[in-house]
């Protein structure tokens, strides 16, 4: 069976998870990382722009951090109350398909949805995953010799005012939403480990990996040597 | 001579990209593995990676052009080669793409493309290596057909899926890939490290209902009460043997040994289960549960059964030293076939543990007590050193009885040490 490492990081500042991520995509093209890694963390607020962003669609740029990065899609937000997912596989050992991986992303956190009550869908030709009309987790993805980068991110306890900022995705008119808002009942903590924990176990179903768990030490071991 | 540098397909239904940007120019010196640019389509993006050494001699679409699969977006040759830069890019949008009619090959009868350019093929063709696509090569090696006799109708001459399907068939006198081997009953001999035995519909419907019975897996325990007086009795003598100098054989390492070695006896109970399919092991790796501060690993002893006692107990040790300061590689706590949790130091009579998953057993061992038991039929009794040993089962994967005559043997083999020499 396929092994997925997963790494639950904390809060992590947008340039310093994005030089890790790189990072370890490197190491797996290399050969050096054995196995599949998915970074789980948060980052502080911070506004991106990926390979297919207009800048009319960032519309209050004061006071914020942005990045142009070499993701697909357009602008998107990361802030505190979001799980924001890079998993780093080498897409070799399932499909070289990118549409399959972008497909299968959704579905895990289709999944992942599913365990906490909040039923959820695709929308065909808008990437991401939807619940009532509404966008709840933000997709893009970065390959190079089919291992991935770049990942998701799924608003769990996001301040949604936030994306008042931008256009989300690019998508006019687009409503964005949270766990915690689809959620009737609503423990902050609770909502953050219940969703922890589902989306792990929809990694687990929709790409039939067994996950690990990360000698904590070590990842944070790793890290620590790539801030110096 | 110059290389091409198509639009590959980031899927096999793609039938174009967006190249989004350069990050290689006209002029720069590439290598083979160097990025040259960047394509998009939906949501992701894909390097476009150099395949050959040499210097982007020309760049034939500008940052922001969608263009079909397989269509030529720049040329690295030598500095200063001429590449037939007008003709390729008149090829443009008619250009076949081969990815996508290799992966649906029903794609062929759709519309041809209106007036297609000619590819200039014999301009830049190499005549020692064959160019085609990777799923034509291993198709190609698969039946054992030689590319080179292959004529490739893909852009540039490359040979790609149909071409290898159409190709006849290799002459006897060609090398021809080996079938593939039959499962032999004397499956340790193979050299293969294992089989995989798809589920029957019986064991499909086993699964399913026992999975949602209980849990994810359907646990069940069989316990064993085994006489380890003559186990003690070798330890102490090989320990004697062994003296100060070398480390101490501990009846964790003579349980390891002898798990693994009535694993290679009962491969039934040596199993993965795998949603369609169970996957039985020809190679023995114990998992041995450590406990750790604030959990547990499992460090895994791999091929314990061909190892000697002195083996498994440094290996043991090392690793849960190393397990217990974190320092453990993910390939070192991940594979193990079948696994073992001892809590006899801990004075625990009989415990159950759970199921690594995939693993489909694992052995809990109690402490090794001294008890009175009934000797020469019952009529009188004596104190014998005892230990209980559990056994966890997945029931998707071992019955009970499949369970039992594991659990027979391993009592076999600890009541009877010398056993394990034969």
């Amino acid at each position: 069976m396929k092994v997925l490492e997963v790494i639950e990081a904390g809060t992590i500042p947008y340039a310093e998870a994005l030089d890790w991520q790189r990072q370890l995509a490197e190491d797996r093209i290399a050969g050096r990382l054995p196995h599949d890694v998915l970074l789980l963390l948060e980052h502080p607020p911070v506004v991106t722009l990926g390979r297919n962003s207009h800048v009319g669609n960032l519309l209050e740029p004061s006071g914020i951090e942005v990045f142009e990065v070499e993701r697909g899609g357009d602008v998107t937000f990361h802030g505190p109350g979001q799980l924001v997912g890079y998993p780093i596989l080498d897409l070799s050992a399932y499909k070289r398909d990118l549409h399959w991986y972008l497909r299968t992303l959704e579905q895990a956190l289709i999944a992942a949805l599913a365990v906490l009550d909040i039923p959820a869908e695709r929308n065909a030709g808008f990437t991401g995953v939807w619940t009532r009309g509404r966008k709840i987790a933000s997709i893009g993805i970065h390959v190079k010799q089919w291992v991935t980068w770049h990942g998701f991110a799924l608003n769990v306890t996001t301040d949604l005012a936030h994306f008042d900022r931008i256009v989300p995705c690019g998508i006019q008119g687009v409503e964005m939403t949270s766990v915690e808002r689809e959620t009737v009942k609503g423990k902050r903590e609770r909502l953050w480990d219940e969703s922890v924990g589902a989306v792990i176990a929809g990694f687990e179903n929709a790409f039939g990996v067994s996950v690990i768990p990360s000698p904590e030490g070590a990842a944070r071991q790793e890290h620590a040597s790539l801030r110096t | 001579m110059a290389t091409r540098v198509h639009m590959e397909a980031l899927s096999p239904t793609m039938e174009e990209g967006r190249l989004v940007k350069w990050t290689k120019h006209e002029g720069d010196a590439v290598k083979s593995g160097d990025t040259l640019a960047e394509v998009e389509t939906d949501k992701a993006v894909m390097e476009l990676v150099a395949r050959a050494d040499g210097q982007l001699l020309k760049v034939m679409v500008p940052e922001g052009t969608t263009v079909p699969v397989g269509n030529i977006v720049a040329w690295i040759g030598k500095p200063g080669e001429k590449v037939d830069g007008a003709g390729s890019q008149e090829s443009g949008a008619g250009a076949p793409k081969p990815a996508a009619a290799a992966a649906a090959p029903a794609a062929k009868a759709l519309a041809p493309a209106p007036a297609p350019a000619p590819v200039p093929v014999a301009a830049v063709s190499d005549a020692t290596r064959v160019k085609a696509s990777p799923l034509a090569k291993r198709i190609a090696k698969e039946a054992g057909v030689d590319l080179k006799l292959v004529q490739g109708s893909g852009p540039g001459g490359r040979v790609i899926k149909r071409d290898v399907e159409g190709a006849p068939a290799p002459s006897p006198a060609a090398p021809v890939a080996a079938p593939a081997p039959r499962p032999t009953p004397d499956a340790r001999r193979t050299g293969v490290p294992y089989e995989d035995v798809p589920l029957t519909q019986i064991r499909k419907t086993i699964a399913k209902r026992l999975a949602a019975s209980i849990g994810p897996i359907p646990h069940f325990f069989l316990t064993t009460e085994i006489d380890m007086e003559r186990a003690a009795e070798a330890r102490e003598a090989l320990n004697q043997q062994l003296g100060e100098a070398g480390g101490k054989i501990s009846f964790n390492d003579i349980i390891i040994k002898a798990v693994a070695l009535a694993l290679v006896q009962h491969r039934a109970c040596n199993a993965w289960f795998q949603e369609d399919h169970i996957r039985y092991w020809n190679e023995v790796h114990i998992g041995m549960a450590v406990a750790i501060e604030d959990g547990l690993i499992t460090p895994v002893i791999r091929n314990a059964d061909l190892k000697n006692l002195r083996e498994i107990g440094a290996e043991s040790r090392e690793l849960a030293g190393r397990a217990r300061t974190r320092r453990l590689k993910p390939e070192e706590y991940t594979g193990a076939t079948f696994s073992v949790s001892n809590l006899g130091m801990f004075d625990i009579d009989q415990f159950t543990a759970v199921i690594n998953p995939p693993e489909a057993g694992i052995v809990a061992i109690g402490s090794i007590v001294p008890k009175p038991v009934p000797e020469g039929g019952g009529d009188r009794l004596v104190v014998r050193r005892r230990l209980r040993v559990t056994m966890s089962c997945d029931h998707r994967v071992i019955d009970g009885a499949t369970g039992a005559a594991f659990l027979r043997t391993l009592k076999q083999m600890l009541e009877n040490p010398l056993a394990m020499l034969l």
